[in-house]
């Protein structure tokens, strides 16, 4: 679908794009569970491990990065009211990205980092730099610009940082080119990749869709651009902080601004709730709005970021809290429509056709929910207690979780056409 | 091809396009015709002598024009005369606040069609009350149209830019609220006939996200029982439709052409 509006091309994403973004990112997710599951003793051990650095990988690279990435192939043209700039850039980007994650995820299973991770993380390199290419020339391109769309594109480039410091680390392995050992930079990756990509892009992406789905009129740009500039300001002041100080109290500086700019985007959420035109809130979205509590949780580990359980709790509430409950609510607020379009697009007009939302089993969807929040609280209230019971129960938990999620991905992708 | 009074002019410009610059060298009239969206609308329904009645010119006039491009004439179909209808004493005696005044000419001069007013106007007429357009043209298809809903019409020409015509509902014509039995299968455009009378039409073309949808729901919210919308739509708005089915609202929807979508929505 286009149309000439303002000598500007509106066109929605095709689904070849962006369905195997979605395929690629479950999978993912389950094979991060069957890891967690597997190994999940050494979450009673040091975080600088090979499983957990394969685990992590698989659920920031895999799971997260993949589906957001391809989802936002989709909603960037409907932000920027224009077009993908390029599907080819958009399959490139698949294509090294995919292959690439799971050459670095095993290198980091077996700790091998010679060829295997060196070439994935090139890959991943590649796909993200080409990601960010077509993110910047589809705005470019558009004329139409707004906050929302310059959340995408900062936290586009943040991604490309964190993927470029990581490849740095993995060649720092072999070549010692950085100054000091690869475990010393791990901090500035991780939270460049949590804050500056996931963070931004989810508060960008999340104060547009929030309102949206919640059917609410409340519209706030300030208060965004307040969010955006503290999430920046913050990452860039953590980053001078880690490189010229070594002063551990100054990181209370960068740690307050991001802490301000949550409640700032906690207190839009709110507003928002508050002047919703929907009464009822779906499932779905409650376990979306969950996740914006769910912030809260990886702050309160950080502040006591002394030893090994509050790292690993930290990273567990990031990956398999808050970023996971946003993923899961939000995949089927786009999928089933995505798929729908797909197959009615052309159909709509000769007769009833099914409700996007019976696409799925929604009853399958409660399951996963319920699975996903005792597995998510099992398993960290057993890492800090160091309970091993508890952390298997967990992961187990999480498993039937992403076995639920599949299972339902499939069924809308194996959707049969149906007009009355 | 053979054409008689009551050709279409479109089967006309569809058979040969050169005929497009002869029948608008007929009159300034017709320079309407080359805005594409009003050619579609107004060459589809009007037929020769609609035509001829509008510009002035005769039907002869058109034949004329028209032989030398390849098209044989039947002259056996009789032309109503010409002679001028009086106007009914009911119109003369009116009173104005019986008048409904809908000026189409600025709606035509942006090159939409002015149909969907129209109607939306005509359909909240009170009986008794007239509904005067002021066109540059007699609105012959238009005449036509509503006829076979139940009004009569007359058309008076005041000068060379100015005709008038009102329009009334046919004396004993009692405005009908029959109940619409829906059948839940049909497409859109047999449902567009069901609902004909019963239209409500918006348009979220320009507006931005998230505004077409807020629009449409208050639309619906507000749409009286047995009424359909009519949405000009530029994507397939996916979002809405679970809150319609929540609504208990069913929908068509059909992709027109690149960013030209059209949705109806009606109570199942």
């Amino acid at each position: 679908m286009a149309v000439k509006d303002n000598n500007n091309l509106v066109k929605t994403t095709t689904y070849r794009v962006v369905l195997p973004f979605y395929i690629y990112a479950a999978l993912a997710f389950l094979v991060a569970t069957v890891l967690l599951f597997t190994s999940s003793h050494v979450f009673l051990q040091h975080y600088f491990q090979p499983t957990i650095l394969a685990i992590t990988h698989t659920m920031a690279l895999g799971w997260g990065t993949m589906i957001i990435v391809g989802a936002s192939h989709q909603l960037l043209p409907v932000l920027i009211e224009g077009k993908l700039y390029s599907n080819i850039l958009a399959y490139l980007t698949f294509v090294l990205t995919a292959s690439g994650i799971p050459m670095l995820v095993c290198a980091f299973y077996t700790f091998n980092m010679q060829w295997p991770a060196q070439y994935g993380a090139l890959l991943i390199n590649t796909g993200i730099f080409l990601y960010l290419v077509n993110v910047t020339l589809s705005i470019a391109k558009s004329g139409h610009r707004n906050v929302h769309a310059l959340f995408i594109l900062i936290a586009g480039l943040w991604l490309f940082i964190t993927t470029l410091i990581g490849g740095l680390l993995v060649f720092n392995f072999t070549y010692n080119i950085l100054s000091k050992g690869s475990l010393h930079y791990l901090s500035l990756h991780a939270h460049i990749g949590i804050v500056g990509w996931f963070l931004l892009l989810v508060t960008g992406v999340g104060s547009r869709l929030i309102p949206m789905f919640l059917i609410s009129k409340y519209s706030n740009t300030k208060i965004l651009w307040y969010i955006f500039t503290l999430i920046n300001v913050g990452l860039l002041l953590f980053i001078f902080v880690f490189l010229y100080t070594s002063r551990a109290l100054l990181y209370l500086v960068p740690v307050s601004l991001i802490a301000v700019a949550l409640c700032m985007f906690g207190y839009f959420c709110w507003k928002s709730y508050e002047q919703r035109i929907r009464r009822h809130v779906d499932e779905l979205m409650k376990i979306s709005l969950l996740s914006v509590l769910l912030m809260i949780v990886p702050l309160i580990f950080l502040v006591s970021l002394a030893n090994t359980p509050w790292v690993l709790a930290y990273g567990t509430a990031v990956f398999f809290g808050w970023l996971t409950a946003i993923i899961l609510g939000m995949t089927f607020k786009t999928l089933p429509f995505i798929v729908w379009n797909k197959i009615y697009h052309e159909k709509a007009g000769l007769g009833k056709t099914p409700n996007p939302n019976d696409l799925f089993s929604s009853r399958m969807f409660n399951g996963m929910a319920l699975s996903y929040l005792v597995g998510f609280i099992c398993f960290t209230v057993g890492m800090l207690l160091t309970n091993s019971l508890a952390i298997k129960t967990g992961a187990l938990l999480l498993l039937c979780c992403a076995l639920l999620y599949n299972v339902n991905i499939f069924k809308i992708l194996f959707h049969k056409e149906c007009v009355k | 091809m053979v054409i008689n009074a009551n050709t279409k002019v479109a089967a006309i410009l569809k058979q040969n396009p050169a005929t497009l610059e002869a029948i608008i060298s007929l009159s300034p009239k017709f320079e309407k015709l080359r805005n594409p969206l009003l050619r579609k609308l107004l060459a589809g329904r009007a037929s020769v002598l609609m035509a001829s009645k509008i510009s002035g010119c005769s039907i002869e006039d058109f034949f004329a024009k028209l032989k030398p491009l390849g098209f044989d004439t039947d002259n056996t179909i009789p032309v109503s005369s010409k002679e001028k209808k009086k106007a009914p004493d009911f119109i003369r005696s009116l009173q104005p606040e019986q008048i409904v005044l809908l000026d189409v000419r600025p709606i035509i001069a942006l090159g939409k069609d002015p149909l969907n007013v129209i109607l939306e106007k005509i359909r909240a007429l009170d009986d008794g009350q007239v509904l005067k357009i002021l066109n540059t043209f007699e609105p012959t298809p238009l005449m036509h149209l509503l006829q076979k809903q139940g009004f009569e019409s007359y058309a008076e020409e005041m000068n060379d830019n100015l005709v008038e015509t009102c329009f009334y509902r046919k004396s004993g014509v009692i405005k009908m609220e029959a109940p619409t039995v829906i059948n839940t299968n049909e497409s859109l455009d047999e449902m567009l006939v069901t609902f004909k009378d019963k239209l409500q039409i918006i348009d979220v073309r320009n507006l931005e996200m998230p505004l077409p949808m807020l629009t449409i729901l208050e639309a619906v919210d507000s749409l009286p029982a047995g009424n359909a919308l009519f949405v000009y739509h530029k994507r397939i708005p996916v979002f809405l439709l679970p809150e319609l089915v929540q609504r208990q609202f069913d929908y068509r929807i059909k992709e027109i052409s690149d960013g030209d979508v059209h949705l109806l929505i009606f109570k199942v």
